[in-house]
């Protein structure tokens, strides 16, 4: 729920006025660099599935780091329809396009359609990772004024924590003390002349505090795109425990060296699958120590054992020492990204896939959905919750849930079935929003459609024979101009 | 709080009394002629109603060594024979102290609870001293007929003075409901009036025709509308507890939806011109499986009576009625009830043989009165009993907010039953040197310990007990597959050092 105190730091377009008509004063000539990013959204509607969705727009800060290569933060241009940019001092707006976008570690490459007068510009070095309590510049296009604006502030802390962008993921995130506000995200952090960090949130519930992407996570994102798209990032997927009880310790026969985490849950079909299970101890990843809370010593400092993994690309091993049963395992283990894990992730250019059959309106689970309809049923949450550690997709691709029942003679007397998880449909198990399109839409209608419901005192019972007539009468008088979109 | 406008009332009255005096003794008043004969002999509801004081202490679920704060509530209680007052069992509810006052305030007498029925919200009081002669001007209070809707009922109200406020109003519809724990269904009377508040709660008797016709639970004023527990319940609970042992009302164990949907009445191939109510769920073991009542049928009548699809059907006296009134309202355990039953378009007849479910025998209790909760507390590690109450410790929206883990016993407990007497889960880490790295552990459900089978606290208690050799103790819990452990000499003296810091004891295993 943490993730909810962070916000992002698009300025909506609202917000912004009029391109001050006479040429500004020159700035410094690293400044020429960082651009504004004026982006025209679409937001897919996932309570109407099949309406267009609202229209918006925000602005947002990018700077260029190469030829034709233009950083900013994912959440800048998600969703986006149209992206304009300027540069400081010119009205001109130059028409762009994303080339790679990231959205589990909320940064985005944008090239213009004509490059040509940003030849000249200088191009932003990407450096290290700063140090605490030393000082850095956030430069940007935030709120308060058109011009571009300046801050400077000192790196408050180094931690691993969550990027609300997509919210399920969490990296490696640079707190400082300059202030960044709305506008200021996909800005350009400097120390000696090269970037730093990249401004992309804040937060709510303390002051001072802004948060920008340390350079690891812009190389790695700059390094997996190379071969031309975004692969992900991988995933040991297994949960641990840390073993720092004493009691704890010498059960396990562990010596007393605070060294290694007990694994509790591995993903099935995960990166460990077949060679992680619940009860082994994991004491080294890579040759480096796991310590009893899970840390590991790199560069001098203390960092979550996940940030070796967090470095790594898709097919990359990562070595890894436990002890399983009385035996000890030296394992180098392939490296995956964890799909599934989009159960958990917002997701973005998207289109929201449904069914609309006799006015009942089916979606598959996602976080998308969640944030839109508020799922109290249990068999909803207790699904959500275990998709992924239970191992739930290897057998439900979907977890298809009745949304709305729109209104119409054929359903007017049901009641109190939205909300559910559809089981299944005239005794076949749903496992897809294309299989439940598949079971309602059989070459022969037959008697009746049951449709079963988790928790539920009874079926749904729709007539066959009645089907057609509604659904063209449904489409009608809703404006549904698709009964369904079972494609992204 | 809701003491305070009372005492103020009071205060009002004291004033009002004592001016009159010295203004009689200078001018005396010529008396006024009083009529020898009294007209008519009015009846007169004080005589036969008492205040009722309880003092409740609950226990603290989350802290199930020590108990809340104690609550005061008064109300009126009904006298139903020379030596018994009726009342509702939110009254009561873990009552520490009840005390009887008639409406005069004259005499007060320290009363206990002789039968309590907290699913149909009623308890019966008797004197904890059987010599005092508190009833001596007392009138008992006949049980009326049962009226029907449209009748006049007169709710009764004594001020604090002692003078008698009734307020009548006609019972507008009559339906089965439940006024104070959640699922439990009894037949009630709305009845329409406006009533002002002259004691702390609305726990009131109701006569018809200077006749007991029920108990007033509870007022809505914005409505203005009263539910009062019907006449046939308050009846079916003062014969059932006359014999001095109280056994309650039977059930059967279904639920049912309606078959209102035309759609779902062809597919259950009913015909157009009956009713019917849809079976959804038999629960195991209970009177309706045992007479091989399953899901998916259809009841069309019950004792005989046609149930229409909304479940309700014609009584003879009372007009329309919920279906299950003819099982919890007019039965005890042990009659029988006959279920005339459509299954793939056959009519069934079955025969089902009542019987009382206690509260006590559910794998999750719905409700703890009078019973403190067991606990058991090792190293700083705190074990309880899942009851609804302690689910309710999780806020007004537990019910979707509370651990999934936990809420999905309560609401599937015939997946637990094999395993378990009572779900014992860990609700709670004290943080001592022996829960170092045990945090973030919480709401799981124990399983095993030092290789014993958990099925309750008891049980669990008992498996502690046995300490392993390595002095270890290994607990293991549902859906996870690590154990965590205690070193027992460490956790023995945390123990000891959580006595000295006040917990008043360890454990509880009643």
């Amino acid at each position: 729920m943490r993730s909810l105190l962070l916000f992002l730091l698009t300025l909506p377009l609202a917000a912004q006025q009029a391109i001050p008509d006479k040429p500004a004063a020159a700035p410094s000539e690293v400044y020429r660099s960082v651009v504004r990013i004026e982006s025209a959204v679409q937001v897919p509607d996932y309570a109407t599935p099949w309406n267009s969705g609202r229209f918006g727009g925000g602005i947002g800060t990018g700077f260029i780091i190469g030829d034709n290569k233009i950083l900013t933060n994912a959440h800048v241009v998600s969703n986006t329809r149209r992206l304009l940019i300027t540069v400081h001092g010119s009205p001109k707006k130059y028409p762009a396009r994303v080339e790679h976008i990231a959205h589990d570690c909320d940064l985005a490459l944008l090239s213009v359609e004509d490059f040509s007068d940003f030849e000249e510009f200088p191009v932003f070095d990407i450096g290290g990772v700063p140090e605490l309590e030393s000082q850095v510049r956030v430069i940007g296009y935030p709120i308060g004024g058109q011009r571009l604006s300046v801050t400077r502030g000192v790196v408050s802390r180094v931690d691993f924590s969550s990027y609300s962008h997509s919210r399920a993921d969490q990296h490696l995130v640079i707190q400082i003390d300059a202030a960044i506000n709305p506008g200021n995200s996909g800005g350009p952090v400097l120390q000696d002349g090269k970037v730093i960090g990249v401004a992309f949130q804040g937060r709510r519930d303390a002051d001072n505090t802004g948060y920008i992407i340390p350079t690891p996570v812009v190389r790695r994102f700059l390094t997996d795109i190379e071969d031309g798209h975004y692969d992900h990032y991988v995933d040991l997927a297994i949960s641990t425990f840390p073993l720092f009880n004493q009691a704890m310790r010498q059960a396990l026969k562990l010596p007393d060296d605070d060294i290694g985490v007990l694994v509790t849950n591995v993903v099935p079909s995960g990166s460990c699958d077949g060679i992680l299970k619940a009860g082994d101890i994991l004491t080294a990843i890579d040759g480096n120590p796991i310590d009893s809370a899970g840390q590991i010593l790199i560069d001098g400092a203390k960092v979550d054992l996940n940030e070796i993994v967090e470095r790594k690309f898709a097919g990359d091993t990562v070595q890894l020492r436990f002890r399983s049963g009385d035996t000890w395992h030296d394992r180098d283990v392939a490296l995956k990204t964890l799909p599934q894990n989009r159960m958990y992730a917002i997701q973005y250019e998207k289109q929201p896939r449904y069914i609309v059959f006799a006015g009942l309106v089916f979606q598959p689970l996602d976080t998308n959905l969640f944030a839109t309809a508020k799922f109290d049923d249990i068999n909803v949450r207790r699904l959500y919750e275990d998709y992924l550690s239970e191992g739930i997709f290897t057998e439900l691709e979907d977890i298809v849930v009745l949304t709305r029942i729109e209104s119409d003679p054929i359903n007017s007397q049901l009641s109190g079935f939205t909300g559910k998880v559809v089981d299944t449909i005239n005794g076949e198990k749903v496992t897809s929003i294309k299989r439940a399109h598949e079971l309602l839409h059989p070459a022969e209608p037959p008697p009746f459609f049951v449709i079963e419901l988790l928790g539920t005192p009874r079926p749904i019972v729709i007539p066959g024979a009645e089907v057609a007539a509604a659904n063209e009468r449904i489409q009608r008088t809703y404006a549904i101009d698709q009964l369904s979109n079972l494609e992204e | 709080m809701r003491t305070s406008p009372f005492l103020l009332l009071a205060a009002v009255t004291f004033s009002a009394c004592d001016s009159p005096d010295p203004i009689t003794e200078i001018e005396p008043a010529p008396l006024p002629e009083i009529a020898e004969e009294p007209a008519a002999p009015a009846f007169d509801p004080t005589l036969s109603t008492v205040r009722v004081s309880s003092t409740r202490q609950d226990w603290n679920q989350r802290q199930p060594w020590e108990k809340n704060a104690p609550r005061k509530r008064r109300s009126l209680g009904a006298v139903v024979s020379d030596t018994h007052v009726l009342t509702t069992a939110e009254m009561v509810t873990d009552a520490t102290y009840l005390e009887l006052e008639t409406a005069d305030g004259l005499k007060l007498a320290p009363a206990r609870v002789e039968a309590v029925d907290y699913e149909a919200n009623l308890a019966l009081l008797t004197l904890e001293d059987a010599d005092d002669d508190f009833f001596e001007a007392l009138v008992p209070l006949e049980i009326a007929e049962a009226p029907k809707p449209g009748d006049v009922l007169d709710i009764v109200q004594v001020e604090s003075n002692g003078i008698p406020l009734v307020t009548s109003g006609p019972i507008q519809s009559l339906d089965v409901i439940s006024n104070f724990l959640p699922g439990q269904f009894f037949l009630a009377y709305e009845v329409k009036a406006s009533m002002q508040k002259s004691a702390s709660s609305f726990s009131l008797p109701v006569l018809s025709e200077g006749k007991l016709a029920g108990m007033l639970t509870n007022y809505n004023s914005d409505d203005q509308i009263s539910d009062v527990t019907a006449t046939p319940i308050v009846q079916r609970f003062l014969d059932d507890a006359a014999d001095g042992s109280y056994e309650g009302f039977p059930s059967l164990g279904v639920a049912t939806t309606s078959t209102d949907d035309t759609n779902f009445r062809s597919w259950l191939k009913l015909p157009e011109d009956n009713g019917g109510i849809y079976v959804s769920t038999v629960r195991k073991g209970s009177a309706a499986d045992e007479a091989g009542l399953e899901k998916g049928d259809v009841i069309l009548t019950v004792d005989g009576m046609d149930i229409d699809r909304q479940g309700y059907y014609e009584d003879p006296e009372l007009g329309r009625v919920f279906w299950s009134h003819l099982v919890r309202g007019s039965k005890g355990a042990g009659d029988e009830v006959t279920l005339g039953v459509i299954r793939d378009g056959e009519v069934v007849e079955l025969t089902a043989t009542l019987e009382r479910l206690q509260a006590a025998e559910r794998l999750v209790p719905d409700y703890t009165y009078g019973k403190a909760p067991n606990f058991l507390i090792k190293g700083g590690l705190l074990f309880q009993e899942l009851t609804r109450p302690m689910l309710e410790t999780f806020g007004k929206e537990w019910e979707s907010r509370a651990p999934l883990d936990l809420l999905d016993v309560y609401e599937n407990p015939e997946a637990y039953e094999e395993r378990f007497d009572r779900v014992v889960f860990l609700s709670g880490v004290i943080a001592t040197p022996a829960t170092v790295g045990y945090e973030p552990l919480r709401n799981l459900i124990v399983t095993e310990v030092n290789g014993k089978p958990v099925r309750d606290i008891k049980s669990l208690v008992e498996a502690f007990g046995a300490t392993p050799a390595d002095g270890l103790h290994s607990i293991r819990f549902d859906n996870q597959d690590f154990a965590v452990y205690l070193d027992d000499v460490l956790a023995t003296n945390v123990d000891t050092q959580l006595l000295q810091r006040g917990l008043t004891k360890l454990s509880r295993t009643e």
